[in-house]
């Protein structure tokens, strides 16, 4: 990966210490304090570098040349973004600092707050470039400073050696941090975290006194539980799943969860419960099959080494982290843990609503149980698709491309660059499809990238979320697609099945939609082709409104 | 003490033990560049707690000089 670091302060050595990391390949930097001449000049070392990540690490007391004063600082500040939001380039990730504001004058300055009214005024700017740009993100500058405390962070004789602002320790833990962030671009991230109950999410056994005397509540050990909790909230509110695997009786489990007053989890935080006396690695495969995803997506975390110990044998694909010896440490390990297997670069829409989309989607399944037929069943989801504007949506995008595996024809995957370049490129288009039902919004779901530069048109991908699968969809989806498509003069189009050791479930999905086998290939890499007019006639069963 | 400074300076520069002697210069060593003796200096701070006058740092040229200004500075 190639990323960059720009900043108005010397960072030599850091970059130093970046080049010896594995895996990351480092601008070497020209001076500093020309960040945003370097951005804009198409011919600069830094351009003709063209890094993946850039992360722009700002002294503000430089920035606004020690001058503390509120009129001038402000007007410092936002030039310094304005000028830098123009440019930026939509295929790049950016990471900027916020601030923290170090240096002479502030303690005798007159301004009363002035440091947290200039970062906040910092702030402020960054949040709204990140609101317009979903290709910005935070850098924790601020928060890496007072981790360490001004007296480790920075250095006064290297500084005023060689403008160098943070010691040698200090430039290392900042290295880690700056790999950690580049592994998060890169990484796939967990997606559900299995949690057992007594001594885990509560301290002491429920069902052995009343609800009461389990330790929970505002202090003592009991605040080390419910602190961890808040945490495991905070994951879950940006769309890690949660599901309880507890053997317990499950009345008394539900009685502490659903009426414990310092419960900060509740029943619906849940996107699966196994209360039972079941074994846990086979709660957790159940678990993973009911809610469609894989066995490898998942974290288990419980006080038990003995359970601890099954699940690793008995499903290696789990990750099972150690659980810590002391209640006290509870929140801090968890907070490890979502750093380590859960933190996403950018949440979109859709990770918020997850818990709910999944637990919607065992109703779901219910009411196909219940309902007469298929056909009957699909007519009562009353769904409604909708064409999405790729460019808004390019994380999801990107997301769908590269992280979907089953219903996925070709398995190509993308860059956020690739990504923009097809969006912008006259000679390919690229569909985003929504789809809702009685049951709610499932959010953005289905992505079609097609190739129109010839009268020929080539479905390069086709990629749908599994958690919509089985629906009939993809038949609305290429009813559309096709309609728009001879709209723009297509009169062919053609798509290709490669075959992985996952997307099996679409291997026939081009026959099942008209399609004619053209060649296929030893490997099972098939190409098929239909004419629009033919298109026209053949019966596709959907129960799907488009709605435009 | 040399042998402390020594052993910090064959860490900072990245070299293995033995690399450098008493009659070491900066000369003689790629890794002692300028960006290498700033992170030697807050090095001897943050480890050692040496800390060296700015101006009589800046100058430092050699194991030698190095050696004995940090004794001068203790």
């Amino acid at each position: 990966m190639k990323i960059a670091v720009l900043s108005n302060v010397n960072m030599n050595v850091l970059i130093r210490m970046l080049g010896k990391e594995e895996g990351i390949e480092v601008y070497q930097t020209e001076g500093y304090g020309n960040e945003l001449g370097l951005l804009y000049d198409k011919s600069s070392s830094y351009n003709v570098f063209s890094p993946d990540i850039t992360f722009l690490i700002m002294d503000l007391m430089e920035l606004i040349c020690a001058e503390l004063d509120m009129g001038q600082a402000s007007e410092r500040i936002s030039s310094w973004f304005e000028q830098l939001e123009g440019a930026l380039e939509a295929g790049k990730i950016y990471y900027i600092s916020d601030a923290y504001l170090w240096g002479y004058g502030i303690s005798t300055c007159s301004v009363p707050g002035i440091k947290q009214r200039l970062e906040n005024m910092w702030l402020e700017s960054l949040l709204g470039l990140m609101e317009a740009n979903d290709n910005v993100r935070l850098f924790p500058y601020a928060g890496f400073v007072q981790g360490m405390g001004e007296e480790n962070a920075f250095s006064k004789k290297m500084w005023y050696m060689g403008k160098i602002l943070l010691g040698n320790e200090a430039q290392k833990n900042l290295c880690s941090l700056i790999v950690h962030k580049a592994e998060v671009e890169r990484k796939i991230p967990k997606k559900i975290l299995f949690l057992d109950l007594d001594n885990t999410l509560w301290g002491g056994l429920a069902g052995e006194n009343d609800i009461s005397p389990i330790k929970l509540s505002e202090d003592h050990s009991g605040l080390a539980y419910k602190n961890l909790q808040r945490v495991i909230l905070g994951m879950q509110k940006q769309g890690v799943l949660l599901g309880i695997i507890s053997k317990n009786n499950p009345d008394d489990a539900m009685e502490i969860i659903e009426k414990h007053p310092h419960m900060v989890l509740h029943s619906d935080s849940f996107a699966i419960k196994k209360i039972n006396w079941e074994a846990k690695d086979k709660n957790i495969l159940e678990s993973c099959e009911e809610l469609n995803i894989g066995v490898d997506s998942a974290v288990f975390f419980d006080d038990n080494p003995a359970e601890r110990e099954l699940v690793k044998a008995m499903l290696p694909q789990v990750t099972v982290p150690d659980f810590p010896d002391r209640e006290e440490d509870l929140p801090d390990v968890m907070t490890k843990i979502y750093h380590e297997y859960f933190e996403k670069a950018h949440v979109t829409k859709e990770d918020f609503e997850k818990t709910r989309q999944y637990a919607q989607n065992a109703e779901r399944s219910k009411l196909l149980k219940s309902a007469g037929g298929f056909e009957d069943y699909l007519k009562s989801l009353e769904m409604v698709m909708k064409r999405e504007n790729p460019a808004a949506n390019v994380e999801r995008f990107l997301q769908l491309v590269n992280k979907t595996n089953q219903f996925n024809l070709t398995t190509r995957r993308y860059t956020l660059e690739e990504l923009t370049d097809i969006i912008n490129n006259p000679g390919k288009r690229a569909f985003l499809y929504s789809v809702a039902d009685r049951f709610g919004d499932n959010g953005i779901v289905a992505a079609l990238i097609a190739d129109v530069s010839d009268e020929s048109a080539y479905i390069e991908e086709f990629v749908m979320s599994c958690r919509v699968m089985g629906r009939h969809i993809e038949h609305a989806i290429i009813t559309d697609v096709e309609k728009q498509l001879e709209q723009e003069g297509i009169k062919v189009l053609r798509g290709t099945y490669i075959p992985t050791p996952k997307n099996g479930p679409v291997a026939k999905l081009y026959n099942e939609l008209g399609y004619t086998l053209s060649s296929e290939e030893k490997d099972g890499r098939a190409e098929y082709q239909i004419q629009i007019q033919i298109a026209k006639r053949v019966k596709r069963v959907y129960y799907v409104d488009i709605c435009y | 003490m040399t042998e402390k400074i020594i052993a910090l300076m064959e860490e900072v520069f990245k070299l293995p033990a033995g690399s450098i002697s008493i009659d070491t210069k900066a000369e003689d060593i790629e890794e002692w560049d300028s960006l290498a003796h700033v992170m030697l200096i807050g090095e001897l701070e943050e480890q050692l707690g040496i800390s060296i006058p700015l101006d009589e740092a800046v100058e430092i040229t050699s194991v030698k000089e190095l050696v004995e200004k940090a004794a001068s500075c203790q």
